[in-house]
């Protein structure tokens, strides 16, 4: 029944003319997601242009392309990743990005990532006076912002002592062979080096080394994590509003580059930090 | 033949059963304790076993979750020994979810057949999910995923050894409390039973006659209470013991008492057989003496009646030719007929004495042969009347009330006319002045079948010493005035002879009342028999006296 429905729906988009139904705005959504439920209502928030949304996941194959053709928006919003991936199919619309963990760079797509900027994560283990800091990553998924990272860390005293990671199973090895060499672990996030069963590795050392934890979700705190910063998806819903804003207001894109989420929520373990003798300093933006 | 086996009095004894049920009840008790210790420490240490076994092996699934995950086979190895390690354990291999073993390690003291086998799994954290999934906010929920098998193979050898250990160590406390039980149970029941025995052995004594034993036994308990209510039930049977040996002797005495009475009784019975027959010696010897003389004198009364007979015609001419003349002072006119009546009643009465003897005679030699003739009372009443007809006193009234009606009977009329005269002449001799009045009734009584002839006087009466001995023979109260003492001897001789009783009643000062009462329809002889068979001999008084 519900796949009726869907199809139902489906067939009127596509072939019922809707010049009634012009918008400024395509909110192309992946799926159903609390996520990006709440950075589309973030969106909303700050960018009041007519817009109509999309939830790819609603179609068996959504074609963008013939939309942005017959509907003429002047701009398409991608939330998520497969989102953007399809946004970025067609060529005359410029897209904005967000809740995208890997995009990929073109010409006429900018937006905001979800990956914090390299500096968040510095001042904290400044705060927490770790210097040598230890880091898991796949250079085919996060090699970019690690070198963003180094070159953040080499403006300042932390020092990042790196393990590539090509599959998740080397994980606890990769983490053993940081034994005694680092002050903190920097949990990026990264599906290789951070896989639902490799993950207990990284507390596990923790506990054995007696280092923290500075990871990107406050679920991590309950196993052990030291330090989370977390990105807050409304917030990054209304930066990207703002973005639109100016991008409808005919700033073009070239001038706007892609942004980090400018809002970061830190929060701490408190038992685990006074167990690990680490002093943490107070968080926020 | 069939032996019978016997049990000693000991092995019958109520302390023994006691005991042996005792014991045996504990014996039984202890096994079952004993039994299921040892079945319950068994399952225990077996369970144990499982539990620590599952424990090791949850804690590998734990520790070897990540170098499963990063097929790490030396991380898996070095857990698989260090658990291994554990005495309990045969062996441990862990194996990746497609079922392939990766690790394996053994014990050397291994024993096929002997060992619990364990798999636990090894799961992957299910709250847990990609960076992307944390990042985009997913709710985690409580789902895992396996990754592997730890299997775990566990020694079940220490459970036998375990066993053997219990069941030495249960068997020897258990025989242990058995004995030391058992020794309490047999001083207890010694205490207890002493009671009993006490009491069995009251109770045997005074079973075996000893009534005068008593049980020793004090205390309120329910022993306490019987030996007290044995105590009195023997003391109660000695008194009824005492109680009968008195009335034992009692009796003994009484018997004694009777026999000298019925002694005296056979004596008196003697010496009246002994009367009687000397009666009846002097009565044949009367009999002879009086008979001669009286055929004497009938004989001369007869011929005086012939003679007188033959000189009437010839006094009658003298009378009529000289006239009126004197025989012995009476005219002969009167004399005429005076000669001839006294000439008749000299036969008459001699015959009566021929009679009187004959009768006397066979009273003395038991002669009965009368008692078929036919008997009209009111013509007996007459015939002793006429009788004693001369012996009239001027001042005593008789008076004769002579009933209609009465039917003949069977007997002698002469022998009833002889116990009327008796009676009639004891009547007429029972005033003291000489004056009174004597009434004779006869009476058929048809309600008994009875001819009742009664003879009333208002005379002195008969007192009470006198009333007891009126039919015993010689005894009279006119022996000075010729009484024989045999009248009524005779008379109650007679009646009882014609199946009747005689009866006398008297009231002192107011007068007697004697009744003759004869059975109608009853023959004499056969009440004789009766009389003879009811153990009374015919001639014994059947008289009342009241």
């Amino acid at each position: 029944m519900q796949l009726l429905r869907i199809l139902f729906t489906g067939l009127l988009l596509l072939l019922a003319p809707l010049p009634a139904l012009a918008y400024d705005v395509l909110v192309l959504q992946s799926m159903h997601e609390k996520g990006y439920d709440e950075a589309v209502t973030g969106f909303r928030r700050e960018c009041r242009a007519s817009m109509r949304k999309v939830v790819l996941s609603d179609y068996a194959e959504a074609d963008v392309k013939r939309i942005t053709r017959e509907e003429h928006p002047r701009l398409i919003v991608a939330v998520g990743d497969r989102a953007l991936e399809m946004a970025q199919k067609q060529s005359g619309t410029p897209v904005l990005y967000m809740m995208a963990l890997q995009p990929r760079p073109s010409n006429g797509t900018t937006g905001v990532g979800m990956l914090l900027d390299p500096s968040r994560y510095l001042a904290v283990f400044d705060a927490l006076g770790a210097r040598r800091v230890g880091v898991l990553y796949d250079p085919a998924l996060s090699g970019a912002y690690l070198k963003r990272a180094q070159a953040a860390a080499s403006r300042g005293v932390t020092d990042l002592v790196l393990r590539e990671v090509h599959a998740a199973k080397e994980t606890p090895a990769m983490l053993q062979s940081l034994r005694g060499k680092v002050d903190a672990i920097w949990m990026l996030p990264d599906p290789t080096a951070v896989s639902p069963a490799s993950t207990e590795a990284y507390f596990l050392f923790s506990q054995g080394e007696m280092v923290p934890v500075v990871t990107f979700a406050d679920v991590y705190l309950s196993m052990g994590g030291a330090v989370a910063l977390t990105i807050d998806r409304f917030d990054i819903g209304r930066q990207l509003g703002e973005m639109a804003q100016r991008v409808l207001d005919g700033t073009p894109m070239e001038a706007i580059p892609a942004e980090p989420p400018r809002r970061v929520v830190t929060k701490s373990n408190d038992g685990v930090v006074r167990r690990l003798k680490a002093n943490l300093g107070t968080g926020g933006r | 033949m069939r032996k019978k086996y016997r049990l000693s009095p000991y092995a019958k004894s109520f302390r023994f059963r006691l005991y042996l049920i005792f014991t045996g009840t504990i014996a039984l008790l202890t096994a079952a304790f004993a039994s299921f210790y040892v079945m319950t420490e068994i399952k225990g240490y077996r369970s144990n076993l499982e539990r620590e076994g599952r424990l090791l092996a949850t804690i590998l699934s734990q520790n070897a979750r990540l170098p499963l995950f990063a097929e790490n086979r030396d991380a898996l190895t070095l857990l698989a020994e260090g658990t291994a390690r554990y005495p309990s354990v045969l062996a441990v291999s862990i194996s990746n979810a497609d079922g392939r073993f990766v690790v394996e390690t053994g014990n050397s003291k291994e024993r096929p057949g002997d060992a619990i086998e364990m798999v636990v799994e090894i799961t992957s954290p299910g709250q847990l999910f990609s960076p992307e999934s944390v990042l985009l906010g997913h709710v985690s929920v409580d789902e895992e995923r396996v990754i592997g098998r730890v299997h775990l193979r566990l020694d079940t050898s220490g459970a036998r050894e375990r066993l053997i250990r219990l069941v030495a160590a249960s068997l020897a406390i258990g025989t242990l409390f058995w004995i030391l039980v058992s020794l309490l149970c047999y001083q207890i029941l010694k205490r207890v039973t002493a009671s009993f025995n006490m009491l069995m052995g009251g109770i045997e004594e005074i079973g075996s006659g000893n009534l005068s034993a008593r049980v020793d036994l004090d205390g309120d308990d329910e022993l306490g209470r019987a030996a007290n209510a044995i105590n009195a039930m023997a003391a109660s049977l000695e008194l009824r013991e005492l109680e009968n040996l008195s009335l034992q002797e009692e009796l003994l005495k009484a018997m004694k008492l009777e026999v000298q009475e019925e002694k005296k009784r056979v004596m008196a019975r003697l010496i009246h057989t002994n009367k009687m027959t000397s009666l009846g010696l002097l009565l044949s010897s009367m009999a002879h003496e009086i008979n001669n003389p009286n055929a004497s004198i009938r004989f001369s009364g007869h011929m005086i009646g012939k003679m007188w007979a033959d000189v009437v015609p010839l006094l009658d001419g003298v009378w009529q030719e000289e006239g009126e003349f004197y025989l012995g002072g009476v005219p002969f006119q009167t004399a005429r007929g005076a000669l001839a009546e006294n000439a008749a009643k000299i036969v008459e009465n001699s015959e009566r004495i021929a009679r009187v003897v004959q009768g006397l005679r066979d009273y003395g030699v038991g002669g009965g042969s009368q008692l078929r003739q036919r008997l009209e009372i009111n013509a007996a009443v007459s015939a002793a009347l006429s009788v004693l007809a001369c012996q009239m006193k001027r001042d005593v009234q008789l008076n004769t009330c002579l009933g209609t009606g009465i039917p003949v009977i069977a007997g002698s009329q002469q022998q009833i006319e002889q116990v009327l005269i008796n009676l009639i002449l004891n009547a007429m001799q029972a005033f003291a002045d000489g004056r009174g009045e004597v009434t004779l009734s006869t009476r058929y009584d048809s309600a008994a079948a009875e001819v009742v002839v009664e003879v009333k006087d208002n005379g002195t009466g008969i007192s009470a010493e006198t009333m007891g001995r009126l039919f015993e023979p010689f005894y009279s109260t006119k022996l000075e005035r010729g009484g024989s003492g045999l009248g009524l001897y005779i008379s109650q001789f007679i009646v009882a002879e014609h199946g009747g009783r005689l009866q006398l009643s008297s009231v002192l000062g107011q007068g007697t009342l004697a009744r003759v009462a004869l059975p109608t329809a009853a023959d004499p002889s056969m009440r004789s028999m009766v009389a003879a068979k009811d153990g009374q001999h015919p001639s014994d008084a059947l008289h009342e006296v009241g």
